[in-house]
């Protein structure tokens, strides 16, 4: 078999480099294409690792962590403890050996997920610490990242109950002398 | 993510966001090869040099939740960055990571992202990026996103 490349051939090879058009023709066609491409991928699949599931996972907690520092938002059940119990949950199978593994009590630490107690200092830097040594063989995890949620909440939930503390924490806050500015 | 000059080897810091309708003034078929106006609407990502506002490359994806898969619209670099005279490596291949990594965070271990190139430059695909392929559809799933993101994801 020939190995030479005609000046066709070429062509073609180059145009890969510039650029692919794959837009569906029709909505029946994706459909058809998604069907036959979800029975190859459920086939694909069944080769995965327990391993490489975890380590997608620790991935995905790790971009949707990402993406909140990024772009935070207030919802009471709380993003913290949201990231927290995934992350716990993907590594070990009882929350307890977590408990153990960061030297603190298991009711503290359920007190943590279920959002009954802020977790403290000791907590967080215990955390990020396991987090930079789980994420060691995985990939890059920046370690201010639990900090960065942890605070990002706490600030995308002040401002948006205003209405509850500002009345009263107003009432002791006054400017005898006020600066004029502009005038 | 960085991409590699063809000149000097010189790594440089690139930066992957959403297209913004002013970019459309500069987004030319005669330098990005498609028409692009005509995906207003849809989702699209320009790449270019930290501090520089020159797009090097630019991909439009149509996100299908129910099958856990991004679809791959079109993609392409600059004219510059075309062939052997191109000014940078790896355009592509942070283009496609890029949206590896929303499929996975929106997806995780299902994680799928399909194109559909012409016959003739799909092989090229599967050797450069690992794809898979399935009648016409190339795809990558968890195990090439992991890979991939290991080689050109340094953020």
């Amino acid at each position: 078999m020939t190995m030479t490349k005609t000046k066709k051939d070429f062509k073609e090879i180059e145009g890969a480099e510039f650029g692919i058009d794959s837009r569906y023709t029709s909505k029946r066609k994706q459909l058809d294409d998604g069907k036959v491409l979800m029975e190859a991928r459920l086939q694909r699949m069944k080769n995965l690792s327990d391993d490489e599931i975890i380590k997608a996972r620790l991935i995905q907690l790790k971009l949707k962590m990402e993406e909140f520092i990024k772009e935070p938002i207030y919802k009471k059940e709380g993003y913290f403890t949201k990231f927290l119990t995934s992350y716990i949950d993907t590594i070990y199978s009882k929350r307890i050996d977590f408990a153990k593994d960061i030297d603190i009590d298991d009711n503290l630490l359920s007190k943590i997920v279920n959002n009954h107690r802020k977790p403290q200092d000791d907590f967080l830097l215990r955390l990020m610490i396991h987090s930079e040594k789980t994420f060691s063989t995985i990939g890059h995890f920046h370690k201010k990242t639990w900090y960065q949620v942890f605070y990002q909440e706490k600030l995308a939930e002040l401002m948006a109950n205003q209405d509850q503390w500002r009345p009263e924490i107003e009432r002791h806050v006054s400017i005898k002398n006020q600066i004029s500015i502009g005038d | 993510m960085v991409i590699v000059s063809t000149v000097d080897g010189e790594e440089h810091k690139a930066e992957i966001e959403a297209v913004q309708e002013d970019d459309y003034k500069s987004i030319t078929k005669r330098r990005y090869f498609f028409d692009w106006k005509s995906e207003r609407g849809q989702e699209v990502y320009k790449i270019n040099v930290v501090g520089s506002g020159d797009i090097l490359g630019l991909v439009s994806i149509e996100r299908i939740p129910e099958e856990w898969r991004i679809h791959i619209r079109l993609i392409t670099v600059s004219k510059e960055n075309k062939g052997r005279d191109k000014e940078y490596e790896n355009i592509a291949g942070n283009l496609i990571t890029f949206v590896s990594k929303i499929a996975l965070r929106e997806y995780g271990e299902l994680a799928c992202v399909s194109l559909k190139p012409k016959e003739a430059i799909a092989q090229h695909y599967i050797d450069k990026f690992g794809m898979n392929r399935t009648g016409m559809t190339l795809s990558v799933e968890i195990k090439e996103i992991l890979e991939m993101i290991k080689i050109y994801d340094h953020d």
